[in-house]
């Protein structure tokens, strides 16, 4: 086979290759990291939560790798801007349930909280709560709820095609811990996907159509060409009431989610 | 669009980017973290990996089920092995090379092979099936079963080349062999894929024999 033959061959093969009908790739990300993970889950303003806040990832090298038709074979569910693929609808299981098989099987240290939280001090748009309500033009609710909760500890606002506002609560005790975040996405702002969340389940807020996923399940984000993959190690209420689609990240149960998703109200 | 106060520059490979997409993490900055214990900084780094070692592990061992295993078994080792990786050297190759040699190891266990024939067996396709499928999915299959009656290193490096579509660089840092190597291994193994198609796969050939007349 001469140079040319074999080059003809070789994008022969490529072009061949290419429509390899692949199993869907499983949640690989989910299994390995059930089992380093510790299988405990901290209780809300009284021990460390174990999910670190948010992390988005651009996923360029992998976009080549997904077929485009893998974007359009699963169902989803939408709530506002988000909207969520994955599996149907599954009663959340209580972390205890989780097999002794899934426990953490390696030697190698792991701490038991993820530590990417100082990168907060990194973001930009960060402003008073007083800043952040002249800047956008949606009310910023605070929840009333738990009553020792306080205004948030970090407040963000970010151009999201439409101002995206994110309020922080962190542990009094140890700044760089973050208890809860709620984020307002304001309508025109970017499409935000979850795809194959550990557990779904819809609920209300408000007598207002909810989704509930615990995690941790990794989120897409779609804006324009650019794709963003954010991970969220943690649980989400996501409802959506007028024009603006909430986010509330918590590692609270679901009841006690609902009670501050409900507490809403204007800063006073 | 998020932007960054101090963005690190884009790596090629990709970016990590925290709730506002700012602070960008590089590939790089993740793997120090995992290598100091932290397990969230691990957990993007498989997302963005485990669809390219899945494949290639069910590329070698042809079950979705063993694939799965093999990947996840993949990252675990790596992650208990993370401390002693260069983290200015890309992730990906060295994540292929680990699930190689796994796979590689399921394949050639009786275990495996047993269980195999049994899946084999049970989940044997109806011919409707096939006929469902496309043309292209069919030819693509054809081009499978062609490669895999292959010795298993011209498999790996035809699998690395043509199927998940790396450079010649990536290859050989999968293989860990010289890039020069990895072209003559190339060629040999091209050699003899060659003329198994031209012998068994005939409709592969008869496709290819048009295509290399139109493109000449």
């Amino acid at each position: 086979m001469n140079a040319l033959e074999q080059e003809l061959f070789e994008k022969r093969l490529v072009s061949i290759a290419t429509g390899l009908d692949y199993p869907r790739t499983p949640d690989i990300a989910g299994s390995v990291m059930a089992r380093l993970r510790p299988a405990t889950r901290s209780r809300f303003l009284s021990r460390r939560l174990t999910w670190s806040l948010t992390i988005i990832l651009i996923l360029f090298s992998s976009l080549m790798l997904i077929p485009p038709a893998r974007a359009a074979i699963i169902e989803f569910i939408q709530i506002g801007v988000v909207r969520i693929f994955g599996t149907e609808p599954t009663p959340p299981v209580p972390i205890e349930e989780i097999p002794s098989t899934m426990m953490p099987v390696t030697a190698t240290p792991v701490p038991t909280l993820p530590s990417l939280i100082p990168m907060l001090e990194n973001l930009a748009g960060e402003m008073t709560l007083e800043e952040a309500q002249q800047t956008v033009d949606y009310p910023i609710l605070l929840p009333s709820y738990p009553p020792d909760l306080g205004q948030p500890d970090r407040i963000f606002v970010q151009d999201a095609d439409g101002d995206m506002t994110v309020l922080v609560w962190v542990d009094p005790q140890q700044p760089d811990e973050v208890l809860m975040s709620l984020h307002f996405l304001p309508a025109g702002s970017w499409a935000i996907k979850k795809i194959e969340p550990t557990f779904i389940q819809e609920t209300t807020v408000s007598r207002q159509r909810a989704i509930w996923a615990i995690g941790p399940y990794p989120i897409r984000l779609y804006n324009g060409d650019l794709q963003f993959m954010r991970l969220i190690d943690g649980h989400v209420l996501i409802w959506a009431d007028g024009d603006i689609t909430y986010r509330l990240e918590t590692d609270l149960g679901l009841e006690e989610a609902i009670k501050i998703a409900e507490s809403l109200e204007p800063i006073r | 669009m998020f932007y960054a106060r101090n963005p690190i520059p884009f790596n090629g490979v990709f970016h990590i980017n925290d709730l506002s997409g700012e602070a960008r993490l590089d590939e790089s900055t993740l793997i120090r973290h995992a290598a100091n214990g932290d397990a969230a900084a691990w957990e993007p780094l498989v997302l963005a990996h485990q669809e390219a070692v899945f494949r290639l592990a069910y590329l070698i061992l042809g079950d979705p089920d063993d694939a799965a295993d093999a990947a996840q078994e993949a990252f675990l080792r790596a992650w208990n092995h993370i401390q002693s990786f260069d983290p200015t050297r890309p992730l990906r190759p060295w994540l292929l090379s680990i699930v190689t040699n796994l796979a590689r190891n399921r394949y050639r266990s009786a275990g495996r092979y047993l269980a195999a024939l049994t899946r084999g067996f049970r989940n044997e396709p109806a011919p409707a099936n096939i006929e469902e499928k496309s043309a292209q999915h069919l030819e693509a299959s054809e081009l499978w079963k062609a490669v895999q009656t292959l010795n298993m290193p011209d498999q790996q490096i035809v699998y690395l080349r043509y199927f998940l579509d790396l450079s010649v660089t990536e290859t050989a840092e999968v293989l860990q062999v010289a890039e020069g190597t990895v072209k003559s291994r190339l060629s040999r193994a091209l050699e003899r894929l060659r003329g198994i198609i031209q012998q068994e796969f005939p409709v592969l050939a008869e496709r290819r024999e048009g295509h290399e007349g139109r493109d000449a």
